[in-house]
């Protein structure tokens, strides 16, 4: 304390006044980094170079917009949906005939479901990211896509299936059901009458050994 | 007489002895000063949002008119449609006088504020002392907004208003003093008859206690007009809006406009007690060109006030407090006592005045120099910052 502390106050107070007001000065010469953003189409680097001047350029890669699905790769294994902490994803699914199909992360995979169901309700997600992480296949992902106002409630709720394929993958899959369960009687059939004869044999067999016994004693 | 009066009168060529036509000259006139206040504080509205806006890399309003100008008069035209609310409970009679002492209480300003420098709604010769003590009616106007609102926020926000206002008034008029010690007036127009043309005729560089004094008044007026940083009476991130949280729709106007308009007495009484009002060398001074001087200057200091309010952050209540009492006060007594003794030394050494303005102004363009320095220096970084860290490249 004391008057010398007094005044260096003051002359910081003064010295950090003079540079702030410098940098703030100094912005007014920059370029401000705004985009007029429906004027200028912000997702094409080509619009944003003719239109503004600024630094940005496009949409960057790492966007978490509205969440896209492959079905053709997604395996339904509903990684997904049990990552998702405000369940927004729901699927449902049928067998369907195996296939081998590729991931985006080039692993190939044997699909044997594919979802006949998969809804994602954006008025809830809030793109955080989650369900990307854990899929194995890489089939959701999120799209550049921000535009999304709707004049209706439901249409926010992306439907990834649509109805003709959802039609005939449960045909097929109720076909597949039936072979299914057609192979599995058949299996079953085929268990229980090996298990028959096994007993059958068992039985031969232990009567033979009761015989051997008897002829022992 | 009063000059603008009188042109007035002579515009209608009425007869002023007549009470009718004075009344019909003093209506016009103040019908005048309305028209200009609104448009002030209208534009000054918009440029303060540009101004902000480019100091935080944006554009700010651009969509009203070329390039956003008419955004104040839809904003006005949004406020006027929006409902009166009076809050249940509300002293209803104090809530609706509230925002119109605020104004009268800026608009009773204009009355001696200067134009130029033969301009006047009136000349009055006690100018200065009029003009702080009307200010004061918006001391008043905010507290009882504050206590009729009947709301917490509010009332904290007029407390603290009343406690700030009050304060800040006395280093603005100790500031005030030694200008008026020097040029032996309190009239406006004498205030800017005293000051010469070039910058070291100016009050401001008369000696280093003037020279003190202007920024002790500055800092002090800012406060008085609740500007950042020393917006506590409104601090938005802890009372909400302060004393006008309750105020919806032309009520709500009225006190921005006040505030608004207030900026402009700021600059106007800076740049005519301090800043040598509307004068301009080598003969070019005519009573249009003053005007035009004389708006310039006012228009500088606000835009300084402006561009004070977006780079420096808002003062806790304690350090506001601390400033005004520990720190202005006692300051503008220094710089009262020591422009008196100076104007002793200046009596006796006629020569020294000049030499110390000459002083005076050499600093002052040297800190200026450094400071376009650091201007340039940083628009530089700014610029090679922009480039390479919002790109990643
Ligand atoms: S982004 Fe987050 S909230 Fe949206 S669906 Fe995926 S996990 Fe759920
Ligand atoms: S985690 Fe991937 S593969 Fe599994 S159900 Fe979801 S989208 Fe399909």
């Amino acid at each position: 304390m004391g008057l010398g502390n007094y005044f260096k106050d003051i002359k910081a107070g003064l010295t950090s006044a003079f540079e702030g007001m410098s940098i703030s000065l100094a912005s007014l010469f920059v370029r401000p980094v705004t985009v007029q953003y429906p004027d200028v189409d912000v997702k094409s680097d080509e619009a944003m170079r003719e239109n503004y001047n600024g630094p940005l350029r496009g949409m960057p890669d790492n966007y978490r917009g509205l969440l896209d699905v492959d079905l053709e790769i997604c395996i339904s294994c509903k990684l997904c949906e049990k990552a998702c902490p405000i369940d927004c994803i729901l699927i449902e699914d049928v067998k369907i005939d195996k296939k081998q199909i590729v991931g985006r992360n080039g692993k190939s995979t044997m699909k044997m479901k594919s979802p006949i169901q998969f809804d994602i309700d954006n008025s809830k997600c809030m793109f955080c990211g989650l369900c990307v992480d854990p899929c194995p296949t890489g089939a959701i992902v999120h799209t550049n896509e921000f535009e999304f106002n709707r004049s209706d409630r439901s249409q926010l709720i992306s439907r990834f299936v649509k109805a003709d394929d959802r039609a005939q993958l449960k045909v097929r899959g109720a076909e597949i059901a039936i072979e299914d369960a057609k192979a599995k009687a058949e299996k079953a059939a085929k268990k229980k009458a090996e298990a028959e004869a096994k007993a059958k044999e068992e039985e031969e067999a232990s009567k033979d050994q009761s015989e051997a016994k008897g002829t022992k004693e | 007489m009063d000059i603008l009066i009188q042109t007035i009168g002579d515009i209608i060529n009425a007869d002023l002895g007549s009470p009718l036509a004075a009344f019909i000259a003093l209506l016009l006139v103040s019908l005048a000063i309305l028209g200009f206040m609104s448009l002030t504080a209208g534009g000054l509205s918009f440029i303060e949002r540009r101004v902000a806006g480019r100091m935080q890399s944006r554009i700010g309003p651009n969509r009203v008119g070329p390039q956003g100008i008419l955004q104040f008069m839809a904003d006005g035209l949004k406020c006027a449609q929006k409902e009166d609310l009076i809050p249940d409970g509300a002293d209803r009679l104090l809530f609706k006088l509230a925002p119109v002492l605020c104004f009268i209480g800026v608009f009773g300003t204009f009355a001696v504020l200067p134009w130029g420098n033969g301009f006047f709604a009136s000349e009055l010769n006690v100018g200065l002392l009029y003009l702080m003590s009307v200010t004061s009616l918006v001391v008043i106007g905010m507290l009882m907004a504050g206590w009729s609102s009947n709301n917490k926020w509010s009332l904290l926000g007029g407390m603290r208003s009343a406690a700030q206002m009050v304060s800040y008034e006395i280093p603005v008029a100790l500031s005030l003093l030694p200008v008026i010690l020097l040029c032996g007036s309190l009239s406006f127009k004498e205030l800017i008859g005293a000051q010469g043309a070039m910058p070291w005729d100016w009050n401001i560089l008369n000696s280093p206690f003037t020279f003190i004094s202007f920024f002790i008044f500055f800092l002090a007026a800012l406060a008085e007009g609740n500007r950042t940083p020393f917006d506590i009476p409104e601090g938005e991130s802890e009372l909400v809006a302060g004393y006008c949280t309750e105020y919806s729709g032309l009520r709500f106007v009225f006190f921005f406009f006040a505030e608004w308009a207030n900026l402009y007495v700021i600059g106007a009484v800076a740049a005519a007690v301090f800043l040598g009002g509307g004068h301009l060398p080598f003969g070019l001074e005519s009573d249009i060109v003053s005007l035009l001087v004389f708006f310039a200057k006012s228009f500088f200091m606000v835009f300084i006030i402006i561009w004070l309010r977006w780079t420096l952050p808002r003062f806790r209540v304690d350090q506001m407090m601390t400033l005004c009492w520990k720190t202005l006060i006692p300051l503008s007594f220094v710089m009262l006592f020591g422009q008196a003794i100076t104007l002793l030394i200046y009596h006796e050494l006629t020569f020294l005045q000049s030499i110390v303005s000459l002083v005076l102004f050499a600093i002052c363009v040297l800190v200026g120099v450094k400071f376009v320095s650091r201007v340039l220096v940083n628009i530089k970084e700014q610029k090679y910052k922009m480039m390479h860290t919002l790109t990643g490249s």
